[in-house]
């Protein structure tokens, strides 16, 4: 299988930014695309953040940093994406939208190039119908944040060929990731453990069985994990958490999907986690330290 | 600390857990057993989970008799009367948690403070044994208890903000982390568990993606240090299948139903790595 050397990013946004650091890692052409001149510096920043992270922690040195950011090229056009071999889109979490921007690219790049979406909830095939080239379209999601997570989910839509699903997973080894087949069922299976887990902590603080440090930390010092759910929740932010359990909910009509009532009234409240300086906990928007 | 000291009820695998807990933290510790061979068990059980310490390195042979030299066992209930805090870590039944309360009842002075470490009975019925229910709380301690800093503080329907303070400070003198919840079922990290252990575990069966794909997916993806079918199987199927039931039956909440699969691998005998067959195989020693 050849290998991949240039590739496509529409959306530069938390995981569109992630991902392009990991494929400019990863040594390829990375083309980053955003709708604006404004959304393009936004999402450059988030990259050059990430890099300047890992410089202070002294995982990376600045000549590296430089080398990373000269491997890619920041577009406000579809039409620079033309020879892309693979074009990863992660945009807003819309069937629509999705669908419309692989169309309109469609036209525009080498009837070989694979189209990939980093979708978390939605239905690859659904994408896939919709873009012209049905066979090239596979799901490849990506884990928050990319650059540190090694898993990637890939889940063929009934549409995808068996050479596309090789080719995709081929990519993600390139990458350096660690490939899981999934169907294209809605979650896949990240998702579709952890978005109801989230709710259950939710509706666990709405309960008053405990308050949100001490539900972080029994997650944390009792079940071990990474992070504790209010935490990752102010991290993902919860008007992206709530459309995600929304269409989570939506397949399955199982209550653990329906983002409890609490996240509607945050949301309301502008409340909407590190993204707006306040979540389940308070940050100083100086430093970003949670309070 | 002053001359506190600690009454443990029930040296079993958690109750051996507490009481070391509570010796390494420099509290002199009284077991009471059901018999003399129980309490040789109990004391046994702490010797070789100590030894296997100094031989990870992780305390001296030097720490581990002072330890121990803290620790007395006894099946006298008159032996607890000096206690100021006792923790019932007594065979998980409602009648033999009474009959153990009850009999702190004539032992304890007014002021002592009862701990229960019920995983899956109410707080409130067990408090409602003891003399001064007020005094009772519950205290959950997660397996093994020597090495997981969580302890959950119960506060019961009787429990009063005294008693519940002193045991918030009692789990943080003992080195751990308190944290505060309701006595409903499961209090806080079961009642987030179990339904997603039930939910990994229905997905299995539904054929979502093989076992080792489903246990990978969320340790690399959400970086959970065992996915969920290799944690349950160490925390044996049995045992979850048991917690999973009291909560479907006091709740009647799906997500709290234990999944048909479970119940034929513990049928089956295939009850995790101590029966060396659950989800996965195991060979050897555990």
């Amino acid at each position: 299988m050849p290998l991949i050397r240039k590739v496509g990013v529409v959306g530069c946004g938390t995981m569109g930014s992630g991902i392009a650091v990991v494929v400019c890692r990863a040594g390829l052409q990375t083309v980053v695309r955003e709708v604006s001149p404004a959304r393009l510096a936004e999402g450059r920043q988030r990259i050059e953040s990430f890099f300047d992270g890992s410089i202070q922690r002294g995982k990376l040195t600045s000549a590296q940093k430089e080398g990373y950011l000269r491997c890619i090229q920041w577009v406000t056009d579809l039409a620079s994406l033309a020879d892309c071999q693979v074009v990863i889109v992660a945009i807003y979490e819309n069937v629509e939208g999705k669908r419309d921007l692989f169309c309109q690219l469609n036209t525009m790049c080498s009837p070989e190039t694979i189209f990939v979406t980093n979708t978390s909830t939605l239905s690859v095939t659904a994408i896939a119908a919709g873009s012209g080239r049905p066979d090239r379209v596979i799901g490849m999601h990506f884990c928050n944040p990319a650059p540190l997570m090694k898993l990637v989910e890939v889940s063929r839509a009934l549409q995808t060929s068996d050479e596309t699903v090789q080719a995709a997973n081929a990519f993600g080894e390139q990458l350096g990731k660690v490939i899981v087949s999934t169907r294209d069922t809605p979650g896949f299976i990240v998702n579709l453990f952890l978005v109801p887990f989230e709710n259950d902590c939710i509706r666990a603080l709405e309960a008053g069985l405990g308050s949100v440090e001490d539900i972080d930390k029994a997650v944390k010092l009792g079940l071990g994990y990474p992070m504790g759910t209010f935490e990752l929740l102010d991290v993902v932010g919860l008007d992206v958490h709530r459309d995600v359990s929304m269409n989570l909910y939506h397949a399955f009509k199982d209550p653990r999907f329906a983002p409890p009532p609490l996240v509607g009234r945050m949301i309301e409240a502008g409340h909407l986690g590190r993204k707006t300086g306040r979540g389940f906990y308070r940050y100083d928007r100086q430093t970003g330290v949670g309070a | 600390m002053g001359d506190l000291v600690v009454g443990v009820l029930g040296c079993g695998s958690m109750g051996s857990g507490i009481v070391q807990v509570v010796a390494e933290a420099g509290y002199p510790v009284i077991v009471r057993e059901v018999s003399s061979a129980a309490v040789d068990d109990g004391l046994a059980r702490i010797d070789r989970f100590m030894a296997e310490g100094v031989r990870r390195g992780k305390v001296t042979e030097g720490q581990k008799m002072a330890t121990q030299k803290r620790i007395r066992g006894t099946t006298e209930w008159g032996d607890l009367a000096s206690c100021g805090v006792v923790i019932e870590a007594v065979f998980e039944d409602i009648q033999v948690k009474h009959a153990a309360i009850r009999s702190l009842s004539s032992v304890l002075v007014p002021g002592a403070l009862v701990a229960t470490n019920t995983s899956s009975l109410s707080v409130t019925e067990i408090a409602a044994a003891y003399a001064c229910p007020e005094r009772v709380v519950g205290m959950h301690f997660f397996n093994p208890a020597p090495l997981m800093k969580l302890v959950e503080v119960v506060r019961a329907v009787q429990t009063d903000e005294a008693a519940l303070a002193e045991a918030r400070e009692f789990v943080r003198s003992l080195g751990k982390e308190p944290v505060q919840t309701k006595d409903s079922p499961g209090f806080l990290v079961n009642y987030l568990f179990i339904p997603y252990v039930n939910q990994a575990i229905q997905a299995f069966d539904d054929g979502l993606a093989s076992r080792d794909e489903l246990d990978n997916a969320l340790e690399l993806g959400l970086g959970y240090p065992m996915g969920p079918l290799k944690l349950v199987d160490r925390i044996g199927l049995d045992v979850h299948l048991h917690a999973s039931a009291a909560l479907y039956r006091e709740t009647g909440e799906r997500r709290f139903a234990p999944p048909p699969l479970l119940r034929r691998l513990v049928k089956a005998g295939w009850s995790g790595r101590k029966a060396k067959h659950g989800f996965y195989t195991y060979s050897g020693q555990s």
